[in-house]
């Protein structure tokens, strides 16, 4: 009986063992190495030296790695609020079922689907001044053309114009909040003579809040492995580094410099930063009275 | 139930496409960069090699961008999978000899019967040498020309150029191949097409008498800021900022040099032997070849690559008898007669099979008369960053987002430390 | 009332046509003869319209074998995915309430660890037992369900199969994996196709591990191929294009057979109105632990156009 029971207590791991073990090898293992690497001279030939700090001193002291954080957090500080706000606006405009309602939350979604590689060559196109069908169309509605990639100052706005159309899944997420708000609380605020406006603060907003939080941490985090793609298609990280982010820098510290170490060092950073992160929003979640059950 | 079906198929799918292992045998890989014309060459080369020596089978892996190659290369090293041969350029073997990774084919070479080092052009087999020892062996001798467009020089009424014109007959040239052909404001047709990096921008520095790095052997500076390189700095920056006979970064990111040279809108446009097949198979017009303008003195710059065998090869004696079938007077005919090379064998430099005059370019004895003027640039194993940086800082001052003598400083200060961090 | 919903009518057909503009760049710009000079103004549709581009590419590079190679690669990580994370899911209904609520935090921690962080590690790991050049590198993820939002989302499927019924399957002497297979999996098509679909642009799309990972030509994928071509000729746009065509047209094709039930959440009209609630329910819930990907119903609209 006993040992009956223990073994049907230890079933369930069974069938999560795949996934244990995926997770122990393809994140924590990894993270650990990292954790070793970050503090050797590697240039993934040969042995790894021990170094201590050393790596972390260059990377402090190397001006691409700067570059590449405050690019990092450019991008995020642009493309992050416009991404939850047009998300959040089309969530609204379509959260109710109505005429064609279903073509155009598919035409919005759209733009998610295309892989990102071919995503970020039409985009080239589409930027491109001279070829391109942008700029002629700003130029007809007597708008500035700038010369976007070639142009350093036009460059990082013109990646994260690009994400601005890759917003379905905030789009789902916040229409699957809008439905998670009860109808009764319209009814409510209408019967007390509230305009549009006045819901949308009063009741939407602050019900919708927490998803917005949510949403806006997972578009920070995430910001740190999408910027690869434009970035390595669309400009190499140029024009003069203007486009050049961590996820860039550490690809190229490592796979074109050959400094594994202080490509290791990097990404610990990244790793950190990426945890703060998740015990901030755990805590928040937590704070919001989140139950099992 | 239909779902559960689905599921299993795909499962049962996969288990039958995971248990397809590829077959066992002597098979050696070759990895090489370069247009789909260049790769033809090394198709027929292989071909070649697979009749000749029906037991081993080559795998040819192509990488179209230098960029990728490098970084692929790198991959494959660290991984310590690479291909058993490998087509590296003189600059970047450094960083791979430092490691170890690249086994020394000067013992090799020595054994062999069907080549000897004195076979080679000098010049392209001393950069190979990494402590005095013979790492790789150089299939070509590749240098710097000018590929030109006769139709529109002859449109232009501008004399071809002659092979000892100086910077001044190019500018004068460039100046005047340089139109706006439907008078909209907008250059349709450029006299130059140049990469603003140090590779380009080095035999110019030569040519003024200047230096790029203080010591070629053991280098530990750039020195781009003496007076002579200032001048060269200025002229070559000066063709984009101040005579404008070069697109301007905007026009370069909208149709790049090269294409705009392929499809006729550009008269002259700088790069090795390398473009010689794309041309060949892609440009419709009458084309060829000048040597580098002069400055002070005559100056051309190495672009040799060479065959390496990684050490983590497993397969060490079939990889040699391919790098040496690849450097016999077969293989580099085979290649040659593609256009590819400026073969480093002096017998098969001087053969029809590199200068034969009906094929384009006409010209091409212009490699070979260079040959004597030639430098290279240093081998070091961190050259490669060295290279990019000072580029990124060169690229600046060419596009004119800073002047001559910033962008020359910044490209000194910023590799500095590169040339003496030990990794 | 007619009258005031045609300005909103406008500025959906304007939105719908904003966002639908890519793809039809895409496909105009792929149509277009190489080598023309620029256009003048906005062009719609180019003149002369050329079909060539898209016989050049599989001309020049091996497109056809890097389409089967996608396929191939898509097809192991959508089938390991769905096996794996209806497993984990299904094992994670089983569990007591403490330990659910671990994994659970666990989960969402994974969720949110960028691949950046990782890749480099990942690629050493690789490298040291010898599989850097093979399709398990591409398809590793899926040993873990490729992500824990899967997991999740069986997870809410499989607590609604009623206890009573796993009950009497025990005493009839069927076992767990017979419960999962028999009786769970049946009841969890809309979560076999919702991760189906999300996992297969997730391995579709996928870039950064073939870039990373693959060395031979004979296994590299269509993003790869793309990269490939644009190394070739990186101002070559209708070649370009072309390829790009043809690498999205697949994910868009799945997408359209199953975008309905993503983008439906019409709760009131679904056939099983209670198991829906509990949905509903579970929708917050389901976003609140971090999610990376989009929910997915399977959900028959009954009444057209309310």
């Amino acid at each position: 009986m006993n040992s009956l029971a223990r073994s049907r207590r230890l079933q369930p791991y069974l069938f999560l063992t795949p996934y244990l073990m995926g997770a122990l090898l393809l994140v924590v293992l990894p993270a650990g190495v990292s954790f070793v690497i970050a503090f050797t001279r590697y240039s993934g030939m040969g042995r790894p030296v021990f170094v201590g700090w050393q790596n972390f001193q260059w990377v402090k002291s190397d001006l691409l790695f700067w570059v590449a954080l405050i690019n990092s957090l450019l991008y995020i500080l642009q493309a992050v609020p416009l991404r939850i706000l047009g998300a959040l606006g089309l969530a609204l405009l379509y959260s109710r079922p109505g005429r064609a309602t279903g073509l155009y939350r598919a035409a919005i979604y759209l733009p998610t689907v295309i892989p990102d590689t071919a995503y970020a060559l039409v985009w080239t196109w589409i930027l491109n001044p001279f070829y391109g069908p942008l700029n002629p169309a700003l130029r007809t509605l007597g708008l500035p053309a700038p010369s976007w990639l070639s142009d350093s100052a036009w460059a990082l706005p013109a990646i994260v114009l690009a994400s601005l159309f890759q917003i379905g899944e905030g789009f789902v997420i916040l229409l699957a909040g809008l439905r998670h708000i009860p109808r009764e609380t319209y009814d409510a605020a209408r019967v007390d003579g509230a305009n549009r406006w006045q819901t949308f603060t009063a009741i939407t907003l602050p019900l919708l809040g927490p998803w917005l939080v949510l949403l806006s941490v997972r578009d920070v985090v995430l910001s740190f492995q999408s910027t690869f793609t434009p970035a390595y298609i669309m400009t190499r990280g140029g024009p003069y580094y203007a486009t050049h982010f961590t996820p860039l820098h550490i690809y190229e510290t490592a796979f074109d410099g050959m400094h594994f170490g202080e490509a290791a060092a990097v990404m610990l950073m990244v790793f950190i930063v990426t945890i703060i992160l998740v015990v901030i929003l755990y805590n928040l979640v937590e704070g919001w009275g989140f139950d099992e059950d | 139930m239909k779902t559960r079906t689905i599921l299993f198929t795909l499962i049962a799918f996969t288990l039958i496409l995971t248990a397809c292992q590829p077959a066992a045998g002597e098979e050696i890989s070759f990895m090489v960069f370069g247009d789909p014309a260049e790769l033809a060459a090394y198709q027929t080369l292989v071909a070649a090699f697979e009749q000749a020596y029906p037991e081993i089978r080559v795998e040819l892996i192509h990488v179209p961008g230098q960029a990728d190659y490098r970084n692929r290369l790198a991959a494959d090293m660290v991984a310590g999978t690479p291909a058993d041969v490998v087509l590296i350029n003189y600059r970047r073997y450094g960083a791979f000899a430092q490691s170890g990774a690249l086994e020394p084919l000067g013992p090799y070479l020595a054994k062999s019967s069907l080549i000897q080092e004195s076979d080679f052009y000098v010049e392209a087999v001393e950069p190979f040498k990494w402590l005095n020892e013979l790492m790789c062996i150089p299939q070509n001798i590749s240098s710097l020309v000018v590929y030109y467009n006769r139709d529109l020089f002859d449109q232009a009424g501008v004399p071809y150029p002659a092979n000892d014109w100086t910077w001044e007959d190019f500018l004068a040239a460039a100046q005047a191949l340089t139109q706006d052909l439907d008078n909209d404001g907008r250059t349709d047709q450029f006299g130059v097409g140049i990469e603003a990096s140090l590779i380009r921008l080095a035999p110019f520095v030569w040519q003024a008498g200047g230096q790029v790095v203080d010591y070629d052997a053991n280098p530990s500076t750039l020195t781009l800021d003496s007076t002579t390189a200032i001048q060269a700095a200025e002229f070559f920056f000066s063709l984009q900022t101040v005579h404008h006979v070069a697109p301007s970064l905007d026009e370069e990111t909208a149709e790049d040099s090269e294409s705009r040279f392929i499809n006729g809108r550009t008269a002259m446009f700088f790069n090795s032997r390398r473009g010689v097949p794309t041309y060949r198979e892609s440009a419709a017009f009458a084309w060829d070849v000048a040597p580098l303008p002069r400055g002070k003195t005559q100056a051309g710059i190495l672009h040799a690559d060479a065959y390496c065998l990684p050490s983590a090869s497993k397969h060490k004696d079939a990889a040699w008898t391919f790098i040496e079938f690849a450097n016999s007077t077969e293989g580099q005919t085979i290649v040659a007669a593609s256009g590819r090379t400026v073969p480093s064998l002096i017998s098969v430099a001087n053969s029809p099979a590199f200068l034969d005059p009906s094929a384009k370019p006409a010209n091409s004895r212009v490699f070979l008369d260079t040959i004597p003027y030639i430098h290279a640039l240093p081998v070091h194993f961190n050259w490669i960053e060295i290279e990019d940086i000072a580029s990124d800082e060169l690229w600046r001052g060419f596009y004119g987002q800073t002047d001559t003598l910033d962008a020359l400083q910044r490209a000194i200060q910023r590799t500095r430390i590169y040339f003496t961090e030990n990794e | 009332m007619k009258i005031s919903r045609l300005p909103k009518t406008l500025v959906s057909l304007a939105l719908t046509g904003l966002f639908i503009l890519p793809l039809f760049w895409m496909i105009s710009a792929s149509l277009r003869q190489p080598g023309l000079p620029p256009p003048r103004g906005i062009e719609w549709i180019p003149s002369p319209l050329v079909l060539s581009n898209y016989a050049r590419i599989f001309d020049i590079l091996p497109f056809g074998r890097y389409l089967l190679n996608s396929a191939i690669t898509t097809a192991i990580g959508v089938a390991l995915t769905l096996a794996t994370a209806s497993l984990a899911g299904f094992g994670m209904s089983l569990l007591g309430k403490r330990a659910r609520l671990r994994l659970l935090v666990l989960s969402a921690a994974l969720q949110m660890i960028p691949v950046t962080a990782l890749w480099l590690t990942r690629f050493l790991l690789l490298a040291w037992i010898g599989q850097t050049n093979s399709r398990l590198a591409l398809v590793a993820p899926a040993i873990m369900g490729s992500s824990p939002l899967f997991i999740l989302l069986f997870y809410w499927t499989f607590r609604r199969v009623d206890p009573a019924v796993v009950e009497s399957a025990k005493l009839d002497g069927a076992s767990l994996l017979q419960i999962w297979w028999k009786i769970a999996l049946p009841l969890a098509r809309p979560a076999l196709m919702a991760v189906g679909m999300l996992s297969f642009l997730f391995y579709w799309n996928d870039f950064i591990s073939p870039l990373l990972y693959l060395r031979s030509q004979t296994l590299y994928t269509l993003p790869v191929g793309l990269l490939q071509l644009q190394e070739m000729d990186k101002t070559n746009w209708p070649l370009l294009m072309a390829a790009s065509v043809v690498m999205t047209l697949p994910a868009v094709g799945v997408f359209a057979a199953l975008q309905r039930a993503l983008l439906w959440w019409d709760g009131e009209e679904y056939p099983e109105g209670a198991s829906h609630q509990a949905f509903g329910k579970n929708a917050k819930k389901w976003f609140l632990f971090q999610i990376g990907r989009t929910p997915f119903r399977k959900v028959r609209r009954t009444s057209e156009g309310r």
